[in-house]
């Protein structure tokens, strides 16, 4: 981890009001893993106050230049300030932070992702494929110009859902998960989930893999105000009995964590 | 070119001589180990740790923290491992550190603030303790300790025959007369007041309607509070004649030493250090340069060095017209 100066390669909106960040990293910013995620400031001026929290989407190394890729959505002060970040712009950045996913070389990675929070999971999944592992991505969104990167998902299958049935299933992801796991016969011994997107979703996610014994791993976000473990600002709250009375912090034990360990009903 | 002339930016808070005035504040650096890549501690004057509580503390339900205009509200609760996890796992931590050392405790009655300043005198790697009488944010004690002078006293008289560490008393700027408190403490053994901890205060989310904080209230820091903590430092300052290490919003160098004008003679940076830890830095330096353009040699020479022009004072109502502490000092009184 280090704060570096980075510098906007693109910008660029992909659908109304979500964007695809491109940022050019130094030397310095040592090679991430999927899950993990960077702190950006994103004025220099103190407003807004706190830098904010972005899983990476990728990191790309092409003749000597390295760059970084979060996909973000416009919701508050700190990302429409980013959404007026032109090309060339310079910007302040610790990373990469936090722990990413642990896949188990030999078992199915089943990833499942919902919205936005496909990020990290297309990360997960190049970095899947560059090790020839089995893998299937499920992909759920709203309709489908929500379904960002999709065409990023490559090899391995891919089914995609969708709220209003624009494209693949109409339903929720989760009933692909459903359907996956039976039809290909998926054992805890022979798969494990990878998931991210709402916590409503993860939260259903969790209780799919609990009720079936299955690994599953979530990623988590929230507010950070450090996002290295001091301020202790980011508490992961745990199910009873899970981990004794302790709240792990998202920034330095996540934003991957055992989702079946998270107690949903208490994470905002 | 000649060379710059050296400036001398030491100063001491009782016995603990501080090679500059500015310090991180309580809750920022964690014990300072979570922050080594991204801060130089080299280059400051010191820490102070995170709290340390008798038992280990979970802190509070989440969410935990909100930025608000110019702010951020937070109720960590103090998360802290416990003076037996702060002894066995935080001492060998500070012992590497390359600044002065102040360790922060809260007690939840007067036996437990004893036992916590006989551990910490005993660690050895303490250089001072900061005595939090005034987290917002852990209950039913609370505020208690530092709304209320009597309570404050007790405090310090029973800790003041345990150590001879430099005791720095920290209040909360939540009370209508700030300087009574640090008055009490002065008098009853505290080497230091720091001033403020944060204001209490509340996000609700209008969509929602519901609070965002898990806890209801929790405690504002950041820019927003600065004319606040500025206001209550420069109260301490008035009211008591130990050294006053003054906090409150610092986001630039500009900011560190306006504390220091109003008569601290040490700050500690907090909440704006999480978007740029650099900083504390940036604050030694932007001190250098304003001594130097002054054409000082020594910081002394800033260190309350505000002056009040002939009649302008503050209309306080219900305090009765009396000449202050530092208006005595200047006239020759106990200096």
């Amino acid at each position: 981890m280090n704060q570096v100066a980075c510098t906007v390669l693109e910008n660029r909106e992909l659908a109304k009001g979500n964007f695809l960040l491109t940022l050019r990293v130094p030397r310095q910013f040592s090679k991430p893993a999927p899950g993990q995620f960077v702190h950006l400031r994103l004025s220099p001026e103190g407003d807004p106050l706190l830098r904010r929290p972005y899983s990476l989407e990728g990191f790309f190394e092409r003749r000597g230049i390295r760059a970084v890729r979060i996909y973000y959505s416009v919701v508050g002060r700190g990302s429409r300030l980013l959404a007026a970040h032109p090309k060339g712009r310079e910007l302040d950045l610790i990373g990469p932070l936090g722990i990413g996913f642990a896949p188990a070389p030999k078992k199915t990675a089943i990833l499942v992702a919902g919205g936005r929070g496909v990020a990290p999971l297309l990360f997960l999944s190049r970095r899947l494929a560059e090790k020839k592992r089995r893998r299937v991505f499920l992909f759920g969104a709203r309709s489908k110009n929500e379904l960002y990167g999709v065409r990023e998902v490559k090899g391995g299958r891919l089914h995609l859902a969708t709220d209003d049935g624009s494209v693949g299933y109409e339903g929720s992801v989760l009933d692909l998960l459903e359907r996956e796991w039976n039809e290909h016969g998926h054992t805890p011994q022979t798969a494990e989930i990878f998931t991210c997107g709402p916590h409503g979703l993860l939260h259903a996610i969790s209780d799919f893999a609990r009720a079936r014994g299955a690994r599953c791993e979530a990623s988590l976000e929230g507010p950070m105000a450090c996002a290295v473990g001091a301020c202790r600002g980011c508490p992961i709250p745990l199910q009873p009995g899970a981990d004794g009375e302790r709240y792990p912090a998202m920034c330095v034990e996540g934003p991957v964590y055992d989702a079946t360990a998270v107690d949903w009903e208490r994470l905002p | 070119m000649t060379p710059a002339r050296p400036v001398d930016l030491s100063v001491s808070i009782g016995t603990l001589r501080l090679r500059n005035p500015i310090l991180i504040a309580s809750g920022i650096i964690g014990y300072g180990k979570e922050y080594e890549r991204l801060v130089d501690l080299e280059t400051i004057g010191g820490i102070v740790t995170k709290t340390v509580t008798l038992l280990p503390r979970a802190g509070n339900p989440p969410p935990r923290v909100v930025e608000t205009s110019a702010g951020m509200l937070n109720s960590i609760g103090i998360e802290n491992p416990g003076l037996a996890g702060y002894l066995s796992e935080k001492v060998p931590l500070l012992r590497q550190l390359p600044c002065a050392r102040i360790v922060s405790v809260e007690g939840e009655d007067v036996e437990e603030f004893q036992e916590l300043v006989r551990g910490v005198d005993g660690s050895g790697v303490a250089d001072a303790i900061e005595v939090n009488i005034s987290c917002p944010n852990v209950g039913p004690h609370g505020l208690r300790y530092s709304t209320d002078a009597g309570m404050a006293r007790d405090v310090m008289t029973a800790i003041r025959p345990l150590t001879s560490l430099p005791l720095i008393a920290k209040l909360t700027p939540n009370v209508t007369r700030i300087g009574e408190i640090a008055a009490a403490c002065a008098e009853y053994g505290a080497d230091a007041i720091s001033v403020v901890n944060t204001f209490v205060g509340m996000a609700v989310d209008s969509r929602t309607r519901k609070p965002i904080l898990g806890t209801v209230l929790g405690g504002l820091s950041g820019p927003a509070i600065k004319p606040l903590a500025l206001a209550k430092a420069w109260e301490c300052a008035q009211a008591v004649d130990i050294p006053i290490v003054g906090m409150g919003g610092i986001a630039k160098p500009v900011d560190a030493i306006e504390f220091l004008l109003v008569g601290c003679t040490a700050v500690e940076v907090g909440t704006a250090m999480f978007a740029d830890p650099g900083l504390p830095a940036a604050c030694v330096d932007g001190l250098v340069d304003y001594l130097r353009a002054a054409g000082a040699d020594s910081v002394d020479s800033i260190l309350g060095a505000m002056e009040v022009p002939a009649g302008r004072a503050p209309i306080r109502a219900g305090l009765p017209q009396r000449e202050t502490a530092h208006e005595s000092r200047r006239s020759g009184g106990n200096a």
